[in-house]
């Protein structure tokens, strides 16, 4: 098998530096000192022009986080973290007091521009063609991250029309506070885990959106986040409020530089889905992965999850995990309403020494709730790939459907690929279903291909696509086709 | 939530602590030094563990701590078992069926009850209490070091208060006409907690059935922690049975230490219907390339019973093949637990690996629990997990009723039709019928 010994060969030699989003930007940064404590929670709060209830909310997070542990269940391994060694707030000097689009540094216009995500809206408008993962399609309404705060929101006017409300998180606490303490903290709570309290406390900006009652969302709504300096975490808070009979299909994005550090990314995002409401949340995620070694790369310890709160409700995932040295990351969907559905749709590809431990928990507590899961995983390189998923009926969660299928897919023999998936059932009209394989691309699939005139790049390619190709069919049309490129560029190299 | 909290031993733990130092110097095998410190060593080990509780991910759905709030006496009276006591507890197919027939009775091994006419030159059978007194060197290599755990609290709680068990060995190449019955009873009126050990090795192409038969006389509620470690040689071919018909509030923890040579061939199956809580965790190695082994157990519980079947394997060499199949049936408030894990080593190319577990649930109450895993390492192997729970299926009642069966008895066919998919895997066919016979009763009479 001269062929394996050749992709073995060369997965050690290229791997995973065929990033392609890893410069820098030279921009100037307002930082709060180094580490965490009770007065750096009062600066960003304070930078923030935060009104008193919600310092008061992240001191409360704060003092819960000091008496709480790192979670060690999941299985990736890394040097413990010293949180005192971190930036908890980092900012481009030119992103305060920000009236309009002409005003943002044009530095940081064309990091984005770089990145494919035009931020103008006439360019969006005219279709510009971009080349990253969230490559300008007409018609996104973008939210622009950058490191600790939030550049610019795009097609603001335009959603207001609408009624719609899609703006910086830090701009919804001033604006609309009785909305945000309403919702926030409602479906993640400030100590649900470790991660989620520190997000509490030190989350410096994120999405904040609104569709009212009756109102389908006029345009894909997107947020992009990057880190960029050097040394700092990213907390970023999203919260998507869905009003009855409302829908909302939203799109992320994140990239970083190469570093040889490890940054972190502590993420919460809240969905609350009300009756007959839908939101669909698709995740392209490419943080930096690290280099062919290891070395560096963001830690991506995220929570998520979504609330259908109201009868009738819907929230779906779908997640393309391609970036991270370390993923970790369940969105979970909390079926309270009767009949309310939760969906999960995943394709985690981990390459080089890359970790991911993620998955997703469907909660059943209303009548005739159902999920559907479906995570493919692909392993390559020398990663491991890990899918740990709940799926739990309740006593009263009468009728509940499930179905599981996850499928993981091995490339090499230096990688590994684990399913750890949980079902309980607490009710006899319960029914789930789960089912999953792991298994490699098999020789005949690949001499089928090859006796068609394929090369063997093209043919894993091809085969890799056809595994995907469930998951990769519930993106946004205008992703779908970069998702698969990106896909492309992910296993590049450790594949024949 | 991951808030510290201190962890503070309960009753029970501290019971088992403060009997061991009481009993330590009169267990078998005190005078030998090996044997003391092992036993030391696991005694600190438990110190250090205490009973696994919901926290030990193993153990996340089985509770052990929780449900044992006492630990009982481990110096068991023992009540002379009789014969018919015996009779009694396995029902007339089991005690009447041709077998090489090995009595532990309250933890002891009985000679007199015991019957191993025509073994000579297949098999040899001592206690492993004369054993652990006087080991011979081929014993002490192996004994303790059969597919060790870590970590494993239960484990190292059976290795500090072991009183007896058996030890077989199987010569090689030697075939067994019939099972070797080893009937695990409690005969004692009073409460205790009977801790045994079995060792088994079977020689290189031999054949062997062992049935271990669990069953209370008296005491509805006697703890038992019972192991039995077994190596299976090269090309040997084993078929292992456990019939669990513990008392009703009975807490009875096993497990099976099992590594199998090259080209092996090992049947495990466990047919569980006793205990309040029960748990049977069967750890198996792949040591030799070529072998197979197929793991599987019913389940039929009742009223609050909690009964647990865990299954950890380890493919650590190339082209082997495992099969799992577990089925539960739940009915009142019972809870049901499957757990299974398969790691594929990186050497383990070409494994074969599937599990599946299954439940019947026939009240809304019922709990069924599974978690089946994988670990894979090798790129070169087909594994695959499957879980399915649910309700009878009303059609199918419906369309048996609508053929003048009355409903409880349609009922009765489709959980057999159900539950005897997984008994099916039973090679042995007087084992086999009898089980067929125990769950067709199971919605009758049996529930005693």
């Amino acid at each position: 098998m001269a062929a394996v010994r050749e992709t073995i060969e060369q997965v050690k030699d290229i791997d995973v530096d065929q990033y392609k989003y890893g410069f820098s930007t030279d921009i100037e940064t307002v930082k709060a000192p180094k580490g965490l404590d009770e007065d750096i929670i009062r600066f960003i709060s304070a930078k923030k022009d935060e009104p008193e209830w919600m310092l008061e909310w992240r001191l409360d997070a704060y003092e819960r986080w000091q008496s709480m542990q790192e979670p060690e269940w999941a299985r990736v391994h890394y040097p413990k973290i010293d949180f005192q060694d971190l930036y908890y707030y980092a900012a481009p000097k030119s992103a305060e007091k920000l009236k309009s689009l002409d005003e943002v540094d044009p530095e940081l216009l064309a990091t984005y521009e770089k990145l494919g995500i035009p931020l103008s809206e006439q360019k969006m408008l005219a279709g510009v063609e971009g080349a990253g993962p969230l490559a300008g399609a007409p018609g996104v309404a973008v939210d622009a991250i950058f490191d600790s705060v939030s550049v610019v929101t795009t097609f603001k006017e335009e959603l207001a029309k609408a009624g719609v409300i899609f703006c910086p998180i830090s701009e919804a606490i001033k604006e609309h506070p009785e909305l945000v303490k309403k919702y926030l903290g409602s479906v993640v709570p400030k100590s649900d885990n470790f991660y989620s309290a520190l997000n509490s406390a030190v989350f410096s900006d994120g999405s904040f959106v609104y569709i009212p009652e009756g109102v389908r969302c006029p345009m894909e709504l997107s947020t992009y986040f990057r880190i960029n300096e050097s040394q700092t975490g990213q907390f970023e808070r999203t919260l998507i409020v869905a009003e009855k009979g409302s829908y909302v299909s939203y799109l992320e994005g994140c990239t970083a530089p190469m570093r040889d550090e490890n940054q972190l990314h502590a993420a919460v995002v809240e969905l609350v889905a009300l009756e007959d409401a839908e939101i669909k949340y698709s995740t392209v995620q490419n943080w930096y992965p690290g280099d062919a070694d290891g070395k560096g790369g963001i830690y991506n310890f995220v929570t998520k999850r979504g609330d259908c709160r109201g009868d009738n409700s819907k929230i779906s995932w779908t997640q393309v995990e391609t970036g991270s040295a370390i993923t970790w990351k369940y969105p979970s969907c909390i079926l309270r309403g009767d009949n309310s559905q939760g969906e999960f749709y995943s394709i985690a590809i981990s390459n080089g020494y890359q970790q991911v431990d993620s998955g997703t928990k469907m909660i059943h507590l209303g009548k005739n709730t159902s999920s559907r899961i479906i995570s493919k995983g692909i392993s390559a390189g020398r990663s491991n790939n890990t899918y740990r998923g709940l799926v739990s009926a309740h006593r009263k969660a009468t009728n509940s459907r499930n179905f599981t299928q996850c499928d993981s897919l091995l490339i090499g023999n230096d990688c590994g690929a684990h399913t750890v998936p949980y079902i309980e059932a607490k009710n006899s009209t319960a029914s789930f279903e789960h089912e999953a394989t792991t298994s490699k691309i098999s020789d005949d699939q690949m001499f089928y291909c090859m006796a068609r005139g394929l090369n063997e790049e093209e043919a894993v390619a091809l085969i890799v696509n056809g595994f995907v190709r469930d998951v990769l069919q519930q993106l946004p049309m205008e992703f779908m086709a970069e998702t698969q490129k990106l896909i492309g560029i992910s296993l590049e190299g450790s594949v024949g | 939530m991951n808030i510290m909290t201190d962890r503070k031993t309960t009753a029970a733990e501290d019971a088992l602590v403060e009997r061991f130092d009481g009993v330590a110097s009169s267990l078998p095998g005190a005078n030998v030094d090996w044997v003391r410190k092992m036993r030391e060593t696991a005694m600190a080990q438990f110190k250090a563990l205490g009973l696994p509780d919901r926290r030990v991910e193993q153990w996340k759905y089985s509770d052990l701590r929780a449900k044992m709030r006492e630990a009982h006496e481990t110096r068991v009276e023992s009540d002379a078992i009789s014969e018919s006591d015996i009779y009694d507890v396995l029902g007339v197919d089991l005690d009447e069926m041709l077998s090489y027939r090995l009595v532990v009775a309250d933890g002891v091994f009985d000679k007199e009850l015991s019957n191993i006419d025509g073994a000579e030159g297949k098999f040899e059978v001592t206690s492993l209490a004369e054993t652990l007194n006087d080991p011979p060197a081929w014993f002490e290599e192996k004994f303790g070091k059969v597919n060790p755990q870590k970590n494993e609290a239960v484990l190292a709680l059976n290795t500090a208060f072991m009183s007896d068990g058996v030890v077989i060995r199987v010569a090689d190449g030697a075939e067994l006409d019939r099972p070797v019955h080893l009937i695990m009873v409690t005969g004692s009126t009073k409460p205790g907690l009977v801790t045994t050990r079995n060792f088994v090795h079977v020689g290189e192409g031999a054949k062997l059935t062992l049935m271990e038969s669990f069953s209370a006389r008296r005491t509805p509620d006697m703890q038992r922690n019972c192991v039995t470690e077994m190596v299976v040689g090269d090309n040997a071919v084993v078929e292992h049975v456990k019939y669990q018909n513990e008392g009703r509030m009975a807490i009875h923890v096993a497990s099976w230490l099992t590594e199998l040579g090259q080209g092996a061939d090992y049947n495990a199956f466990e047919f569980a219907i006793g205990g309040a809580m029960a748990r049977h965790q069967n750890f198996l190695r792949f040591n030799g390339e070529h072998a197979s082994a197929a793991l599987s157990g019913a389940m039929m519980l009742w009223d609050n019973q909690h009964v647990d079947a865990t299954t950890v394997v380890n493919h650590d060499a190339p082209n082997c093949q495992s099969r799992e199949l577990f089925k539960c049936v739940l009915d009142d408030k019972s809870r049901g637990v499957v757990q299974g894990k398969v790691i594929v080593a990186k050497e383990a190319q070409k494994t074969d690996g599937h599990q599946m577990a299954r439940s019947l649930m026939l009240s809304e109450t019922a709990e069924f629990d599974s978690k089946p895993e994988l670990e894979i390492y090798a790129d070169d192997v087909l594994c695959g997990h499957g879980t399915t729970s649910g309700e009878l299926d009303e059609n199918l009642l419906f369309y048996l009723m609508a053929r003048g069966i009355p409903e409880k008895k349609a009922t009765a066919l489709l959980v057999n039709a159900f539950i005897d998919e997984a008994i099916e895997n039973v090679r042995n066919e007087t084992i086999r019928e009898a089980f067929l016979l125990r769950s067709a009763d199971w919605l009758g009479e049996a529930r005693g």
